[in-house]
């Protein structure tokens, strides 16, 4: 059954306040994130190492975001005993968390790799990672505004771009292949250009993830069961 | 740091004079020849919620019961060290036991309205201290009953005997009741164990709204109320005090293995 939550409706005001904050703080970390990987594909196209290392220096910050979040969690669950769909909503919250946090760590990768003096990757693989990127963003812009709305067609939506990001980290991993083995003497760059290529991927994944949280959210059931599947087909009519 | 979230406790070491309401040094109190408290010394802040938690028996009424001295009501007691309220030690030879029990509000378990009207329930300190005028007398029942957000449910029945009204309005009106006085400090003992969930979280609520106005101390063996409620808890066992600190600390990381194992049911 699909529910709507109503945070602001609880007897205890300071308790409507905390899990809006909570919430809230879910769409902060998305913001800073979101920024990240906004200056990274800058870094990249303009091959600007300085602005690149000031995005691997400001992980430590989604860090801490993400340590506060779990924290939080924690303290709402001891103290305030969430149930129901507050309980989902904390649980929600906590795994987003992490997802973030992880995209935070996808993101620094690869703008260490632009901080290198040397990228030996052709202008087909740079922009194909561009590619990546740009479709990451819009990724995430879908996923913390289904998360935002706590839209569950919004979630689905989002949910599917991640194919398109697969089909073309397909494509630029069997570019970058090719020229490897034209330059293998650069294999230990090269290694550092498919990790980042990999994150630009993962990044797609982790938001996966959380369109699935949102729809756990509202349905209290996992996307991929196979109960689901009739409700999936219908939201996407 | 970057901060998301914001923190309004400060550690319990942290009071300054001005931000104490009571200071309890070395409090020991025998009922019947039993040693019920040892050595309690604890700072309890204004305007915050402090809740006292333990087994029955423990002695956290005692020490609620101190604060007014209603442990004198028992004929074999024995106290000795100091309690602190507003700079003034209250077992101090020269204190007035009635002046302080009209600062020090109390509530109990099972609320105990007089078989009179709902104005004079809520007037009767007032009254018992000599206040006539009416004027005032209708402006502070207003008030009272405002403050324990029963104004709206009784103003059109305020001459009605008292003891139509639910449990719960009846546990609000002793809420008023304490407040008509406004009181510096209010006692709760266990103020909720014979209400229903939903009033219990109005009541709760009340509380939480009743900080700007007074400090409050409550009694309570329901481990979630005191989670919810509290600003800080302080866990008693055997007339020891074992841990205090900040509620979110003590139900999240609690210091002392007592407490967590109290806290997390486990205690035998």
């Amino acid at each position: 059954m699909r529910r709507q939550m109503q945070l602001n409706t609880h007897i205890s005001a300071k308790y409507n306040q905390e899990l809006e904050n909570l919430k809230h703080s879910v769409l902060t970390m998305g913001g800073v994130l979101e920024q990240q990987l906004v200056n990274t594909l800058v870094a990249l196209k303009e091959n600007a190492p300085s602005l690149a290392e000031r995005v691997a220096l400001n992980d430590s910050r989604i860090d801490s975001m993400e340590s506060q979040v779990e924290q939080e969690c924690m303290r709402i669950i001891a103290k305030r005993n969430p149930t129901a769909g507050d309980l989902r909503l904390v649980m929600t919250v906590s795994k987003t968390a992490t997802d973030l946090e992880r995209i935070g760590d996808e993101i620094a990768r690869v703008a260490k790799l632009v901080t290198k003096d040397r990228i030996p990757a052709s202008d087909i693989v740079l922009s194909g990672m561009m590619d990546i990127g740009n479709r990451n963003v819009a990724m995430m812009r879908a996923t913390f505004d289904a998360f935002a709305r706590q839209d569950d067609k919004a979630a689905v939506i989002a949910h599917k771009l991640d194919t398109q990001i697969d089909k073309v980290y397909k494509k630029v991993i069997e570019q970058t292949a090719a020229e490897i083995q034209s330059s293998p003497q650069d294999i230990a760059i090269w290694m550092d250009v498919l990790w980042a290529i990999r994150s630009f991927e993962r990044i797609g994944d982790r938001c996966k993830n959380i369109c699935e949280y949102v729809i756990y959210l509202t349905y209290g059931r996992d996307l991929h069961s196979s109960s689901m599947k009739k409700t999936v087909k219908k939201l996407l009519k | 740091m970057f901060k998301l979230f914001e923190r309004e406790a400060l550690s319990v070491e942290e009071f300054s004079k001005e931000q104490t309401s009571v200071d309890v040094r070395h409090l020991c109190v025998s009922l019947n020849a039993k040693k019920v408290l040892n050595d309690i010394s604890i700072r309890i802040p204004k305007n915050k919620i402090t809740a006292l938690i333990g087994q029955s028996g423990c002695g956290k009424t005692t020490l609620l019961n101190s604060f007014n001295r209603m442990n004198e009501f028992i004929s074999t007691h024995e106290i000795s060290g100091e309690v602190w309220i507003d700079n003034r030690n209250i077992y101090d030879k020269r204190e007035r036991v009635s002046r302080l029990r009209s600062q020090i509000g109390m509530v109990f378990q099972r609320p105990n309205p007089f078989p009179m009207s709902i104005y004079d329930n809520v007037s009767f300190g007032l009254r018992i201290q000599g206040e006539k005028r009416r004027r005032f007398l209708d402006d502070s029942v207003e008030k009272a009953l405002r403050n324990a957000a029963l104004w709206d449910e009784v103003r059109d029945r305020l001459f009605e005997s008292a003891l139509t009204l639910s449990g719960g309005q009846q546990q609000r009106l002793m809420i008023a009741r304490a407040l008509a006085l406004e009181p510096k400090v209010l006692l709760l003992d266990e103020p909720t164990s014979a209400l229903d969930p939903l009033t219990t979280l109005y009541i709760e609520e009340l509380m939480v709204a009743l900080k700007q106005q007074c400090t409050l101390i409550i009694v309570t063996h329901n481990m979630q109320q005191a989670a919810r409620v509290s600003d800080y808890a302080a866990f008693i066992h055997k007339g020891e005090l074992i841990e205090y600190s900040d509620s979110d600390s003590l139900f999240t990381m609690p210091n002392k293995q007592q407490t967590e194992d109290y806290i997390t049911g486990r205690y035998g």
